[in-house]
């Protein structure tokens, strides 16, 4: 038995033995990196329209509910889910806009809550930092409107506002947005599943059970949001 | 510290059942590689099993099923595996740069990296993190890494109850099995099997079949281990080296629950998980997604960057482990073996895997990657039998998405395996040995090929039966009889013939 550090340094050294410490330099590495083959698809080619229509086709094929919102009609447009979801306690970020919290609801704003709290809320309102039309993939980066990533974990009912213009066809696209990479992300693709019991896709094993998404038509609106 | 000093940090209105002794079954497949049979004799029992076969062909049915849509429907799929392999050949090649990377990087957002020479450096480290926490129990995120470390049962005789919390791995735990596969580690236990195991190990009489129920029943259970259990064990998908994160794939929400909610976080890899940069997980979460499990994304990934004040874990540990890795670095057609993402792809296209299952390969790493992985792993010094384990048809290469060309290894390693026992002076008296010797020598000279040739005719005379079939011969050209005929030789050899005819000719 060694100690981390002498483990450390006899496993770095068994590594550059067989790299060659020579090569084995930040500078190769970049130059070598910046090299690589990527002949894979990077940036989509469907038109605005296609590429909304194949997010809601994704989404909905997850068995997530969507509706469709004008930028101005949002609010109204959170309240009338809320309202048809039954839910009462709903939990959310401290960073989402005042308006989003309707009026005649237990909200839970997210300042260090307790677990249990969480875990006893019905639902949880957030924003979303992207969306990937591809694989219908929703994408956390976890700020102040997405919350801490427990808020989305543990109620049993997730209502996420999506603007149009967050949506990207391709992963890489969604890459390219994190021109500095995030320190935490959650990507999402359909409620959680398994298929470990002859594989027979069950839906709802730990995440939350129910995904509705709120998509708002940012993208044919004049006054565009960002 | 003993166990007795740990105080228990949660109590449970029921007692875990996993506390109790229950004998494990008598045919439990030995999974260590140092123990294990080898894998002609291992195969035996899973042949005689029907049951076994059927599940394992059923799982397999469906997973390259929907495999193989989902590659087609891309149409960048062949430069997309170009470029991981690309991606994960330029991560091992500078591994030591990405590495020192990945640790500055991990340790300047608060985590602490450990680095583990071998399997008992590693199981030594993560108890030590558990005792300092004084955790007497640890909830576990599926890692094959810590399968092939065998962490578990070292952490239970430590005085750490461990919680599996993948629904493969609590069927696997509570029913005392084995994985059998690195995805699906329980695709050879059917639903009323799990039945019965959830039923007896958790109290359920009235259970019913169904996987919908079965998967609640399970999802009831962790709760609350989830919720009040602060320690938690993963593995990594991928580390990167540009920003210290740590990449975890999942589906079921047990990985986020383990990630998010305990107070301390232990995430063990192998060395050669590192990518260089964040935006290659472009293409690897593509390629990943598609092969394991046949879905254009998996639910949930979850990438996270040593301590986030205020969300998740507040403390952070990453054990890199080499564990004969380093090695398998050297070698020039070996290196590949450690481009591998876990996919499974390999074991799905596999015609061996197919018939056999995962057990037969003796080590938690099964099918075409377990066959040239597991022997170096072992530094060749067991596991011999695996490198032939193949028919070299070359399926497994055809879909791996890192495009390791797992027939290239496999010759290499039978060939050092071929070098090991020339070395072995008892080998001298083996009748394969010796008559590949003899057949060296015949083969190498025209007029002993043509007496040979002569004698052998003489001597298959004696069992070609009247049809002009070989129905059984002796010793070891029975291995071929025992299970087809052999046709009996023709009355002119092809140079007899090509004599006769050049004769006539003139």
């Amino acid at each position: 038995m060694s100690t981390s550090s002498e483990s450390r340094q006899q496993i770095l050294k068994r590594i550059y033995a067989a790299t060659g410490s020579e090569a084995d330099q930040p500078e190769q590495a970049a130059a070598q990196w910046s090299a690589l083959p990527r002949g894979y698809i990077q940036a989509g080619s469907m038109s605005g329209e296609a590429r909304i229509e194949r997010m809601v086709e994704r989404l909905r094929e997850y068995d997530a509910e969507v509706s469709e919102c004008e930028p101005e009609e949002l609010a109204a447009a959170i309240a009338a889910q809320l309202k048809a979801s039954g839910k009462r306690s709903i939990v959310a970020p401290a960073g989402l806009p005042p308006e989003w919290l309707a009026p005649g609801y237990d909200w839970k704003i997210d300042r260090d809550l307790q677990t249990e709290e969480i875990e006893k809320a019905e639902g949880v309102l957030t924003a979303c930092f992207c969306a990937i039309a591809d694989s219908g993939t929703i994408v956390l980066h976890h700020s102040a409107s997405e919350g801490r990533r427990v808020i989305t974990l543990l109620p049993d009912w997730h209502l996420c506002v999506l603007k149009a213009s967050q949506v990207v066809e391709t992963l890489p696209e969604y890459f390219a947005r994190c021109q500095t990479p995030p320190a935490l992300v959650t990507t999402i693709s359909g409620p959680s599943a398994t298929a470990d019991i002859e594989m027979t896709r069950i839906k709802g094993v730990h995440g939350p059970r129910f995904m509705n998404v709120i998509l708002v038509r940012d993208d044919r609106s004049k006054t565009r949001l960002n | 510290m003993t166990t007795a000093e740990l105080a228990p940090v949660s109590q449970h209105p029921v007692e875990p059942p996993i506390s109790q002794p229950i004998e494990p079954p008598a045919d439990r497949p030995i999974l260590d590689p140092t123990k294990a049979a080898a894998f002609p004799a291992a195969v035996l029992p899973v042949l005689r099993n029907p049951q076994l076969r059927k599940n394992v062909a059923h799982a397999i049915d469906v997973i390259q099923a929907k495999r193989t849509r989902l590659v087609e429907e891309k149409t960048d799929w062949q430069e997309l595996r170009s470029a991981a392999s690309g991606i994960r050949d330029e991560a091992l090649s500078h591994l030591g740069t990405y590495l020192e990377q990945f640790e500055e990087r991990c340790t300047a957002a608060g985590g602490t990296v450990h680095w583990a020479g071998d399997a008992a450096d590693a199981r030594r480290i993560i108890l030590d993190i558990l005792r300092e926490e004084k955790a007497s129990e640890v909830i576990k995120i599926k890692t094959m890494t810590s399968a092939e470390i065998q962490l578990n049962p070292f952490l239970e005789a430590g005085g750490v109850g461990v919680f599996e919390t993948d629904l493969a791995e609590i069927i696997l735990q509570l029913g005392e099995g084995e994985p059998s596969h690195i995805v699906v580690p329980a695709l050879h236990v059917n639903r009323s099997q799990v039945r019965e195991i959830f039923a007896r190990r958790m109290g359920l009489k009235d259970l019913s079949d169904d996987p919908k129920a079965l998967t609640a029943a399970a999802r009831n259970y962790l709760r609350r281990k989830f919720l009040e259990i602060p320690t938690a064990i993963s593995g990594a998908n991928f580390l990167v080296a540009e920003t210290g994160s740590v990449v975890v794939v999942e589906s079921e929400g047990n990985g986020r629950m383990c990630l998010t909610l305990p107070r301390t976080m232990i995430s063990i890899a192998g060395i050669e998980k590192v990518v260089p940069r964040f935006r290659d997980l472009e293409v690897m979460l593509q390629v990943l997604a598609r092969s394991a499990t046949g879905e254009r994304m998996n639910p949930y990934n979850s990438i996270w960057t040593g301590v986030t004040p205020g969300d998740g874990p507040q403390r952070f540990h990453v054990v890199l482990l080499d564990n004969g890795r380093s090695q398998i670095l050297a070698g020039k057609t070996e290196r590949q073996t450690l481009r591998c993402i876990r996919c499974a792809a390999c074991m799905n296209a596999c015609p061996v895997y197919r018939q056999t299952g995962g057990h037969a390969y003796g080590s938690v790493y099964p099918g075409p990657i377990g066959a040239i992985l597991t022997p170096q792993l072992m530094q060749m010094h067991h596991a011999q039998s695996l490198p032939y384990a193949s028919s070299l048809c070359g399926a497994c290469y055809e879909v791996c998405p890192v495009k390791i060309n797992i027939p290239e290894v496999l010759l290499e390693l039978r060939s050092q395996v071929v070098h090991q026992e020339r070395r072995q002076t008892l080998r001298f008296f083996d009748p394969m040995y010796l008559g590949l010797r003899i057949a060296n020598l015949l083969f190498s000279r025209a007029w002993l090929f043509h007496a040979a040739q002569r004698l052998g005719r003489i001597g298959l005379g004696l069992f070609t039966r009247r049809d002009g079939w070989i129905h059984s011969l002796p010793s070891l050209g029975a291995k071929w009889t025992q299970t087809r005929d052999l046709r009996g030789l023709p009355e002119q050899t092809f140079h007899a013939w090509w004599a006769a005819r050049e004769k006539e000719a003139k």
